[in-house]
């Protein structure tokens, strides 16, 4: 068995077209209609204690379609693609029109687009057998039984495809593969533990073994930890450790978990950003773009209303340089220009960047090669449950687990208890003295971010865990 | 007949035969119809959608020591086949990577159940909706406001649950939720003030909340808040509202009492837990005020962890997770109960639509004490008052912990003081709940939402149910947030 289906796949272009006559056909009340037809589907071994026990196989498909009339706009999404439920969710988004109050940044749909090729599709990921990916993680099972330790984690491997069409005459069309390993490797109730993980467009990109050996070293380094006093020290943070303090950059929860690198927030003084403009705000060593065209990043080149997405330099050497917009920004305020960011529309909370390649200047290393330059300080591993303390320093708090080492003289001396930080992403990200190349992480919201390792002076830690 | 029922009976019958056909040792099918409504306004931009999510998900174990699992949105009889043969080649494959499983015993169980309302959230219509966020956002609208926010929440969730053990269950739930945010920029930064509230019922809860009679309160305190005093820093006496202690018992009770993360199945992801099987019955996890219930059933309130049965059929019960302070019970599955030497699960396996059923929290709740409010605040000679929820963050085996509120109060020799912004507090969970000296009693107890629990590979989101009432916990650290 493997991820492909033995039924007969029509293309969802051939489908989306189909389903999209069905639409305008039951949408006779709207002046214009705009339909997404989306399609996931995905194998996942998971297992715990060393046994493989929640192996999953899962398919979904939505259709979204979005109606407009008069300045106002309806949203409906339905799973069900036969003519019946797609009359009904027309149907209901047409009453929906009828009364919706009218949206003052209305902007008419967008017609046809050219985008640049991307090519994220790849066959050995959707064919790669589940006997072969059963291999994997028995291996990683095996070697944890071997040195006594209880394996868990997941292989996953996905397909995602959409297809956007107006009738202002847009289509757009993305699929992609992807797919990521993460394995933990522990004993006494997670007192000795390790962790690694890796992400691939292409399966055959990923070196299962390398994962597993590489958890295997740290749980054979972390056990017996001591206990340090918290306070500041030099860090090395390993590039998968913290994807998910990383996605901080972009939002925040003063409004409510709303994006803050785009133009609307910041005009309207909603973003932690706002009138900083050519202000240096991270190191000279820091630059941060949004580049949907990097080999490493993942989805489709155009926006939420099929917008094709531009490059854009948000942070240039230190300095905020740029923003990300939207049609409707460049409607609203002189001298701003579409770049691609919108969300699906209606959408009020603002654009975002969703591809974040994060740059350090100077070289890069390997995350070894960083801890060798540490004088005494904390290599960390993984970060974990990471919220947001205060929004204007991006000061966030968090922990440290599956691997936290204290570093002497560029070598690793002993593992040490789980520690509470509470530090400024700004702060931190001025603080910077070398990088590693950038790896792909997912952040726990599904944003894709090429993501640096560092070696940084001066992270604040607070508090200790008892483990 | 409910069309998701019968279409349920039908697919059911495909999916159970098949397994049996392939020799499964059990099986499981469950049909789940969800449709949501989000109504929300940001400042002038008014946003809605409706979403109708169908799909099936099957759960096959093979030769007692391989679990695979399966779903789909295409349910017709051939593609039910069809995924049934995919989650047993999956089940086939775990049993050579696994041990025997031990599936504790649950009486065949054939009921429909439809959960109370007084009025359908889904037919409320979306302009009666925006027109009541209007009036609440618009009320918000004052110099030094940069963003109002309002959200309605409106989900019915139809479930036809089979299993080849005999029981058939329907059940249909009705959900309904709002929130209001108002953010304040000023001298401090920006400053936020918020209510949320989720339930199972029906649209009955906007009536409660009164929403445009709590904006212009909101607003002042947001403004006020901009120009408050930093909460200190240090150790002090602290009463934490309802809503906060509500989330205070889902971080560091109602997760570490998950058996999945306890027995190792979390380790990769969600984590692992403190409180390990020979602790149960011995630790002392709280003071003898502290008694925390998991209870499913009705009778405890209309949570979003309410409902007749969980999704692997087991009937909703009520049982004790923290009894007199003492550690006492775990959420539990079939496949897991066995490992703390229980013959029953009690009802914790609940899945996010149609997806992998996981042990997820129903309502776990703190049980009211005997202190009226004003009592709580006047016996509290030098203290900090902490209300609403802003950050929350834990460790994984859930010992070590930092919230911070959006507002504060001081107290004062039994009264309360000035606001102040940002304030925080953090501690070891045990050594916090053994601090608990009083527990507000029935009058200020309230069963909370908490719609957007995260856990499972791949991630899953939950709604459960809280209920807390305002609480007092001696000499913690506290520390100023903004």
């Amino acid at each position: 068995m493997s991820q492909s289906s033995t039924q007969k796949q029509i293309p969802l272009t051939e489908r989306g077209h189909r389903v999209f006559d069905v639409v305008r056909k039951f949408g006779k009340g709207a002046q214009e209609i705009e339909a997404t037809l989306t399609s996931t589907t995905g194998e996942f071994l998971r297992f715990g204690n060393n046994e493989l026990g929640q192996s999953q196989f899962t398919k979904g498909r939505t259709l979204s379609v979005r109606l407009a009339s008069e300045k106002k706009q309806a949203r409906t999404t339905t799973g069900r693609l036969e003519e019946s439920f797609i009359q009904k969710a027309v149907e209901k988004a047409v009453a929906q029109l009828k009364t919706a109050p009218e949206d003052p940044d209305y902007l008419p749909m967008l017609g046809h687009q050219k985008y640049r090729t991307i090519n994220r599709y790849h066959e050995r990921t959707v064919q790669e057998s589940a006997e072969t990916k059963a291999g994997h993680v028995g291996y990683a099972i095996e070697l944890a039984r071997k040195n006594n330790l209880l394996a868990s984690g997941i292989l996953g491997t996905s397909v995602d495809e959409v297809f956007m069409i107006n009738t202002a005459g847009l289509e757009a069309d993305y699929k992609g593969t992807g797919g990521y390993f993460s394995l933990t490797m522990d004993a006494d109730n997670g007192n000795q533990t390790g962790y690694a993980n890796s992400t691939f467009a292409d399966i055959s990109e990923l070196d299962a073994k390398q994962v597993s050996e590489t958890t295997l070293e740290r749980a054979r380094l972390n056990k017996a930890q001591s206990e340090i006093t918290p306070g500041k020290f030099d860090v090395v943070i390993d590039p998968n450790a913290w994807s998910e303090m990383l996605f901080f950059f972009i939002v925040s929860a003063s409004t409510g978990f709303s994006p803050d690198f785009g133009v609307r927030q910041y005009r309207e003084g909603r973003s932690y950003l706002s009138g900083r403009m050519d202000e240096k705000i991270l190191g000279d060593n820091v630059t941060l773009v949004d580049d949907v065209y990097h080999p490493l990043q993942t989805g489709p080149a155009f926006d939420g209303e099929g917008y094709p997405k531009s490059n854009l330099t948000l942070v240039e050497n230190g300095l905020l340089k740029g923003l990300a917009s939207s049609r409707i920004s460049a409607h609203r305020y002189d001298g701003v220009n579409p770049t691609g960011h919108e969300l699906p529309l209606p959408n009020p909370l603002g654009e975002a960047p969703t591809n974040l390649v994060i740059q350090g200047k100077g070289g890069t290393k390997t995350t070894d090669e960083l801890v060798g330059e540490l004088d005494k300080g904390l290599l960390l591993t993984r970060l974990w449950y990471i919220r947001e303390v205060e929004p204007r320093t991006k000061t966030l708090t968090g922990m440290t687990r599956d691997g936290t080492f204290l570093v002497e003289n560029g070598k690793i001396k002993r593992p040490v208890k789980n520690l509470r930080f509470n530090q400024s992403l700004l702060e931190l990200f001025n603080n910077i003295d070398g990088f590693t190349e950038p790896v792909r992480n997912t952040s726990f919201t599904g944003t894709t971010m090429l993501q640096p390792g560092i070696l940084a002076r001066d992270f604040n830690f607070t508090s200790v865990s008892p483990f | 007949m409910n069309s998701t029922k019968s279409l349920g009976e039908e697919l059911s019958r495909v999916c159970l035969e098949t397994a049996t056909r392939e020799n499964a040792t059990y099986a499981d099918f469950r049909l789940v119809n969800t449709i949501s409504e989000v109504v929300g306004i940001i400042n002038e931009n008014p946003a809605s959608e409706e979403l109708n999510d169908l799909g099936a998900g099957m759960r096959v174990l093979y030769k007692d020591s391989g679990w695979g699992f399966a779903d789909t949105d295409e349910v017709n009889p051939e593609n039910i086949r069809d995924t049934t043969g995919k989650a047993l080649a999956l089940a086939r494959g775990a049993t050579k990577i696994g041990s025997k499983v031990s599936f504790v015993k649950e009486p065949v169980h054939v009921e429909d159940w439809v959960s109370p309302k007084k009025k359908d959230p889904l037919e409320v219509s979306t302009d009666t909706k925006y027109g009541l966020l209007q009036d609440a956002t618009g009320r918000m609208k004052e110099e030094g406001i940069v963003a109002r926010r309002g959200q309605i929440f409106s989900t019915r969730i139809e479930k036809y649950f089979a299993n080849s053990e005999g029981s058939k269950i329907f059940q249909d739930l009705t959900q309904t939720g709002a929130s209001l945010i108002v953010a304040a920029k000023g001298p401090s930064g920006i400053q936020r003030r918020s209510i949320q509230q989720y339930v199972l019922g029906g649209y009955e809860l906007l009536d409660e909340l009164d929403l445009p009679g709590q904006a212009p309160t909101l607003t002042k305190e947001a403004l006020a808040l901009t120009q408050a005093e930093g909460c200190p820093e240090g150790k002090s006496d602290v009463i934490l509202s309802a809503d906060q202690v509500g989330l205070q018992v889902h971080e560091s009770c109602g997760h570490p009492i998950e058996l999945d993360r306890v027995l190792g199945y979390e380790a990769n992801f969600a984590g692992r837990s403190f409180l390990t099987p020979d602790q149960l019955g011995k630790l002392q996890y709280g003071s003898k005020h502290v008694n925390i219930v998991m209870d499913a059933t009705l009778t405890h309130g209309h949570g979003l962890g309410t409902f007749a049965y969980d999704d692997e059929g087991v009937q909703a019960q009520r049982k004790y997770a923290v009894k007199n302070g003492k550690f006492v019970g775990y959420l539990m599955s079939r496949g897991t109960a066995s490992h703390v030497g229980e013959n029953r699960s009690n009802g914790c396996m609940r899945a996010d639509t149609y997806k992998l059923p996981i042990i997820r929290m129903t309502n776990v709740s703190l049980e009211p004490g005997d202190w009226d409010y004003n009592e709580l605040i006047e016996d509290t000679r030098d203290g900090i008052l902490m209300d609403t929820n802003y950050g929350w963050s834990i460790d994984q085996k859930r010992y070590n912990f930092q919230f911070n509120c959006e507002k504060g109060y001081r107290i004062k020799n039994g009264s309360l003081g000035e606001m102040i912004r940002g304030p925080g507090y953090s501690g070891i969970t045990p050594e916090f709940w053994n601090a608990c000296d009083a527990v507000g009693n029935q009058k200020s107890w309230v069963l909370w939402g908490t719609p957007n629990c995260g856990k499972g590979q791949p991630q899953q989101v939950m709604g459960t149910g809280h209920g807390a009432a305002p609480s007092r916990f001696r000499n913690i650290r506290t520390f100023g947030a903004s």
